[in-house]
């Protein structure tokens, strides 16, 4: 029992976050707001970085990690709110088309010549698909028309990878509105030294320090096939859309008349938030399945079985 | 990230379960808070002693069993498990002896630690003061250097079981002319020493869980003084540490705390709101959110990491858990809620539950200074009337 990341996972991601925090700024998110949502050379860019073969096995070329770093990850393109589709992709499909046997398309994907849409029957869209565009709030999201079957582990893996995005977006989002607190003044002194604003933004720390275990926990349940990891998956996209949505309402805010403009930069990950707060089962759906495995008679409960 | 428990580990917790099934008390002792019901688990502390389960993670020359932070985990979750009382001690062992294993000279740590784990001395935090609570720096009562004793002299409030206890931890103004949390310091004194003056408060249950204690011309060998004079508020904040951190509240609690809500929720199914249900949910994952955020600090701190501030959190997130909790059950039993006892005959400790559960945001460090602490120390706010 050692419920930690190794030295080695916590530097991949510090290294994709500084990758991202150096390519991936707010400015660029302006760009591709004007210039179109998708951009090859930030793709490319994280090809370079071997993302899109981090789950792909060894044996393809990968770096053949597990979902847990996947996840650890994700929450670090949530962060950056990652316009382009390396989490379906790479997290998603990799895993997806793995556990089904199927490695034809790996060393394509690994080369980032190939991006997987996933339609499902959970969603009324699908994700960079080709087909008729259906307009988003999220500026930065390319949805089509378009739906597909309802296998259940594809919608365990992306509902995990939706997840581990919004904390990784809720953690953007907190700390954007603390530097706003510190620097906006009124009444003669920082906003931030309001106990009205301090207790607000300290509730969401709470908030995202009890989501995160959760998102991890769901992330290693998945990659060794415990027989609940579907719940805890729900769990996780549960306790980080509540996590994102509270940080999200409490960011704008701090920041007030400020927040409700195009200038400043929280709407996109706001945006972001909303759509994969809904996307991938929506909040009452995953809801629904805990509420069936504990109220009813489907989960062993009892302290042997916290991590069972 | 490994999230299996070791063989030896679910051995361990098969030895646990099975001495707890068998010592534990069929029948619920009565509340802690009465002298008969003191005596009930004081009794209770010496049961565990005989079987060397005082305080598992002290060393054993202390009377632990030198185990590891998981196994303490492992250990809280079967006590919780079977039900068994409250801990009369638990400001002793979860408070005091980490702070006596940090600060303690050997001589003190001998003196005091075996004792406590075995049940012989019982414990009571003496900080609050009138004029002190939130604001501890405040602390007015003196203890006056005299030769090879402390003089102490003045008030303090709101010591929980101070009314039968056996010994007291307090922190005093050992420098007359100091300020704030400067010439303080931590002391320990056997609480049936001359002069003082124990006065229980009935809590609003009309029970008397807390009591004053005057101090009048009180003497106690400099000796007792914990980690020297002055040092009071340092050894203090790591006792606070200890209390909103890891230790006062494990997730064992919380969890079967939610078990025992479910299997309420399933008996009142039928009436339930559709609230409920989802009250119900959210205690579960909250409570297993907690367990899993409490092994990922335990991993760290076993591979030598500390908690500092983050305790803040901790403590915010177990204590509106567990009101939320209470709150939810006592909705659930609807007219039943009121019922001191049930048809039958049964303690209604949902009720008894949700009483204490609305001091949890309050002792300890009320939520609202934690969000301070919170927003200054971990998020880099501005201290209040920074300009
Ligand atoms: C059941 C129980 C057991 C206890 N056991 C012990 C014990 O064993 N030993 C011991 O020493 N003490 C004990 N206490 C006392 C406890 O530590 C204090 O109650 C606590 O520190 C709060 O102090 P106070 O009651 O004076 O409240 P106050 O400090 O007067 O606070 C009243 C309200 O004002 C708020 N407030 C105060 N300061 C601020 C601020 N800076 N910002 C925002 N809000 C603020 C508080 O949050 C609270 O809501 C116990 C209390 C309870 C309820």
């Amino acid at each position: 029992m050692d419920f930690r990341f190794s030295e080695d996972q916590l530097a991949l991601a510090e290294s994709v976050r500084e990758f991202l925090a150096d390519t991936h700024g707010p400015q660029v998110l302006r760009h591709l707001d004007k210039d179109g949502p998708r951009d090859p050379n930030i793709w490319q860019g994280l090809v370079d970085m071997g993302l899109t073969g981090l789950m792909v096995p060894e044996e393809f070329g990968g770096l053949g990690l597990g979902l847990a770093e996947a996840a650890l990850i994700a929450a670090e393109c949530g962060r950056a709110c990652l316009a382009e589709p390396l989490v379906d992709t790479a997290f998603v499909a990799v895993p997806w088309l793995l556990a089904k046997g199927e490695t034809g398309q790996l060393a394509a994907i690994l080369a980032g010549v190939c991006r997987i849409p996933l339609p499902h029957a959970i969603n009324p869209w699908v994700a960079d698909g080709d087909g008729a565009h259906l307009k988003s709030v999220d500026p930065l999201r390319i949805l089509t028309k378009g739906t597909g079957g309802d296998d259940p582990h594809l919608l365990d893996l992306a509902a995990l990878m939706s997840a581990a995005q919004l904390v990784g977006l809720a953690d953007a989002m907190l700390a954007q509105a603390i530097e706003y607190a510190k620097i906006r003044t009124q009444f003669g002194q920082p906003i931030g030294a309001f106990q009205g604003l301090k207790h607000q933004l300290a509730s969401c720390a709470v908030a995202i320090e009890f989501a995160k275990p959760v998102v991890w926990r769901a992330a290693q349940a998945l990659q060794d096939e415990v027989p609940t990891r579907s719940i805890h998956v729900s769990h996780a996209k549960v306790a980080a859309t509540d996590a994102a949505t509270l940080t999200a309402e409490t960011a704008i805010q701090v920041h007030g008349a400020m927040g409700y403009t195009y200038e400043v930069d929280l709407h996109f990950w706001m945006k972001r938030t909303w759509a994969l707060s809904g996307a991938w089962g929506s909040r009452a759906f995953h809801l629904n399945r805990i509420d069936n495995a504990v109220l009813g008679d489907m989960l062993e409960l009892g302290p042997q079985a916290t991590f069972a | 990230m490994h999230l299996h428990y070791t063989p030896e580990q679910s051995a361990f917790r098969a030895e646990v379960r099975a001495w707890m099934e068998m010592h534990v008390p069929a029948e619920p002792l009565i509340t802690l808070e009465c002298r008969e019901g003191y005596d009930q688990h004081v009794e209770w502390e010496r049961t565990l002693a005989a079987g060397n389960w005082g305080m598992v993670t002290w060393p054993e020359e202390f009377g632990g069993r030198g185990l590891d932070l998981i196994q303490w985990l492992i250990f809280e979750e079967e006590y919780f498990r079977a039900g068994a009382p409250n801990r009369a001690n638990q400001n002793g062992i979860f408070l005091l002896g980490p702070t006596i294993m940090e600060f303690g000279t050997e001589e003190q740590k001998q003196r005091f630690l075996t004792p406590m784990a075995k049940g012989e001395v019982v414990w009571a935090q003496a900080w609050s003061e009138p004029g002190a609570g939130s604001d501890m720096a405040a602390i007015s009562s003196k203890a006056v250097r005299d030769g090879n004793q402390y003089v102490i002299n003045g008030q303090k409030t709101w010591s929980s079981r101070a009314a039968f206890a056996d010994w007291g931890f307090g922190i005093f103004r050992t420098d007359p002319d100091s300020k704030r949390h400067k010439g303080l310091t931590f002391i320990l004194f056997d609480l049936n020493t001359p002069g003082i003056t124990r006065r229980p408060i009935r809590q609003l249950h009309g029970e008397t869980g807390f009591a004053e204690l005057f101090f009048d011309d009180v003497r106690v060998p400099v000796e007792n003084c914990l980690a020297g004079e002055g040092e009071g508020w340092n050894v203090a904040m790591a006792t606070a540490g200890f209390e909103r951190g890891l230790m006062l509240r494990s997730p064992g609690r919380f969890q079967a705390t939610a078990r025992r809500l479910i299997e309420l929720y399933r008996r009142h199914q039928a009436e339930a709101a559709p609230s409920a249900r989802e009250a119900v949910s959210q205690a579960w994952m909250a409570a297993q959110a907690y367990a899993y955020n409490t092994y990922s600090v335990a991993a760290k701190i076993i591979a030598g990491g500390k908690i500092g501030a983050e305790a803040s959190l901790n403590k915010i997130f177990w204590s509106e858990l567990d009101r939320s909790m209470h709150r939810t059950a006592m909705q659930l039993l609807g007219a039943c809620a009121e019922l001191k006892t049930f048809d039958d005959g049964s303690v209604n400790q949902w009720l008894e539950g949700y009483i204490f559960s609305l001091s949890g945001p309050i002792y300890a460090g009320s939520n609202e200074v934690q969000r301070n602490i919170t927003a200054e120390r971990l998020l880099g706010l501005p201290r209040v009337g920074a300009g």
